[in-house]
């Protein structure tokens, strides 16, 4: 049983610890548990585990500071859970390296999934080169080719549109803020890069014929960014 | 800024008012060739002025002009100023008597009004308070009550049972969860001083986001949708904006009996974005119409009824959130069937600093 992940849970509240540790456990992890900053620093240097969940309002230190650290020395996923829903903290959260941010109250096969997608991500970030392939639900991309299909035929694309889609996908399941997208598709950001992000994916949406309320393969984060869904979201 | 404005205004005031007393005065004794109305012209020029400016000074000023004024210009001997006459130290003594009168008394009762405006807000607060705490309880007692049955009973309760609580839990917890969003939202906003971070979000991803969360809550209603085919960017407080509409509908849910159909529907007319949740049920009591968007939210109509009460807080929430953003919100009957809510956002950004 030695070879499953291993999960550090970083909460001060027991009633949630003792939940999110049932939760995980019951999904096939393992648990390991810390109530503040400073044990979750130690449990973090001496277990190693392969994805942490993060609570913001610790008793010691904001998780804001142990998120920072982590991110100096590893690039384990960080699961952020917070009660605070502002826009700003979640884009700044995610920023900093956070891989996914669930507000509380959150429920468990949200939170399940998340935890799937982000063990999935990295393993694919680290496992598969850039030029294989990706597939969710029914769109495929082919990386090598830089083409992308919906249900069997190809959506013609331009460069920058591509580009957005390819990189969503590469990180599938993980929120990418507006500013981290522009940055990796155009550089620098500029006055009205946002503008031009949000012009790319309403064409992107059109192409693929996404309707509002369908929740498929595209999914917006109001005011943070946008998060391609997995297979299992 | 709001002081400076008060203050030159104030002194605009003053000067016009004792600017026409005198212009009057010189016309009497010009045409009349009398001096006797003169003083009480005075007088009614310092009440006046006490009673339309703020604080002290600006009455006593004009008290002292005027005393200087009547003494001057007014009394024998003309063009001097004597204060040997006991009767100018009088009449001034009466002029300061009246500035200060009239001003402690207008004080007095700007003071009262705003202690009234304070007891009307704490008393809606109150009002507010008591609502939730009403509506807190209930599902309270489900989840208290359901878990500990649960843990007491673990052999006796059959799995169907247990199953069945446990769904009520989730159920009641979630409606809390909403609950508790709406309240933060009105926290948010606070009172009247609000600073709103808007951003420009696109009304298609605001609605995607709007109907994915709906039908978490309600996945079987549908939503037919209709907006413009181009690309819309209308600067909000998206998560605030997403909350109104979830409340629009749930309330149309809720509260439409006999709904068939639902739909959403956003146009752009004359630099305002349009958004319009169309129900056909039985539409709404004429009497509430006005009073639906209110802050009381009609807590006199408190009847204990959870619904009732729910649909209250979700509405002024809309009605806060919406006046915060500088627009309108109303809600009319259909012609044929059911009801429309409906509000309006401006396009342009106009508090851009």
């Amino acid at each position: 049983m030695n070879n499953r992940y291993k999960i550090l849970i970083v909460e001060d509240e027991e009633n949630i610890r003792t939940l999110l540790s049932a939760l995980v456990e019951a999904n096939g992890y393992q648990a390991i548990e810390a109530d503040n900053c400073e044990h979750g620093r130690s449990m973090f240097t001496s277990y190693v585990p392969d994805l942490i969940i993060l609570d913001l309002g610790l008793p010691d230190d904001d998780g804001i500071t142990l998120l920072k650290e982590i991110r100096k020395e590893s690039l384990t996923p960080v699961i952020i859970l917070s009660a605070r829903s502002d826009e700003y903290e979640k884009v700044q959260a995610l920023d900093l390296g956070a891989n996914d941010y669930v507000t509380k109250p959150f429920g468990s096969a949200e939170l399940v999934a998340r935890i799937r997608s982000a063990i999935r991500n990295t393993r694919h970030v680290l496992d598969d080169c850039p030029d294989g392939t990706f597939t969710t639900g029914e769109l495929f991309i082919d990386y090598g080719a830089r083409r992308l299909f919906l249900k069997g035929e190809e959506i013609k694309l331009t460069q920058t549109e591509y580009n957005i889609v390819a990189l969503l996908s590469e990180h599938c399941g993980k929120t990418l803020t507006y500013s981290s997208i522009i940055k990796a598709v155009w550089g620098t950001p500029d006055y009205g890069s946002t503008k031009k992000l949000q012009v790319n994916m309403a064409n992107i949406r059109k192409k693929l014929g996404l309707r509002p309320g369908q929740n498929s393969y595209i999914v917006n984060e109001l005011g943070v960014g946008y998060r391609m869904s997995g297979p299992q979201d | 800024m709001n002081k400076k404005w008060t203050i030159l205004q104030d002194t605009i005031i003053t000067a016009g008012i004792l600017g026409v007393c005198l212009a009057v005065s010189l016309g009497i004794r010009n045409v009349f060739h009398t001096m006797d109305l003169i003083p009480t012209i005075f007088v009614l020029a310092v009440f006046l002025i006490s009673l339309l400016t703020e604080g002290f000074y600006y009455g006593i000023f004009s008290a002292l002009f005027s005393v200087m004024a009547v003494n001057y210009a007014f009394t024998f001997p003309l063009f001097t100023l004597n204060f040997s006459f006991e009767d100018n130290l009088v009449s001034g003594c009466i002029m300061l008597t009246v500035t200060i009168c009239t001003c402690a008394l207008t004080r007095k009762i700007k003071h009262q009004e705003l202690f009234r405006a304070e007891t009307e807000k704490e008393r809606m607060r109150a009002n507010l308070l008591r609502a939730v705490s009403h509506d807190l309880r209930t599902p309270l007692t489900t989840i208290y009550g359901s878990s500990s049955a649960l843990i007491e009973n673990r052999e006796i309760l059959t799995e169907d049972q247990k199953l069945k609580m446990i769904r009520g839990i989730r159920a009641d917890a979630e409606w809390l969860t909403r609950m508790v969003e709406n309240l933060l939202s009105v926290t948010k906003l606070g009172d009247g001083d609000v600073h709103l971070i808007k951003t420009p979000i696109v009304l298609e991803e605001l609605l995607d986001s709007v109907l994915v969360a709906f039908h978490k809550h309600y996945p079987k209603q549908e939503v037919s949708l209709f907006l413009p085919d181009e690309m819309i960017l209308v600067p909000m407080d998206p998560l605030l904006i997403q909350q109104v509409l979830i409340n629009l509908l749930e309330n149309a849910v809720r509260h439409a009996k006999g709904m068939t159909s639902l739909s959403l529907r956003v146009s752009v007319t004359g630099g305002k974005a349009l958004f319009e949740v169309i129900d056909d049920g039985c539409g709404i009591d004429q009497q509430k119409v006005q009073k639906l968007f209110e802050d009381g939210f009609g807590v006199e109509s408190f009847s204990g009824d959870k619904k009732e009460n729910t649909a209250g807080i979700g509405l002024s929430v809309c009605a806060t959130v919406i006046r915060a953003h500088g627009g309108q919100i109303r809600a009319i009957n259909n012609k044929d069937r059911g009801a429309t809510f409906s509000f309006t956002l401006n396009l342009e950004d106009s508090d851009h600093e």
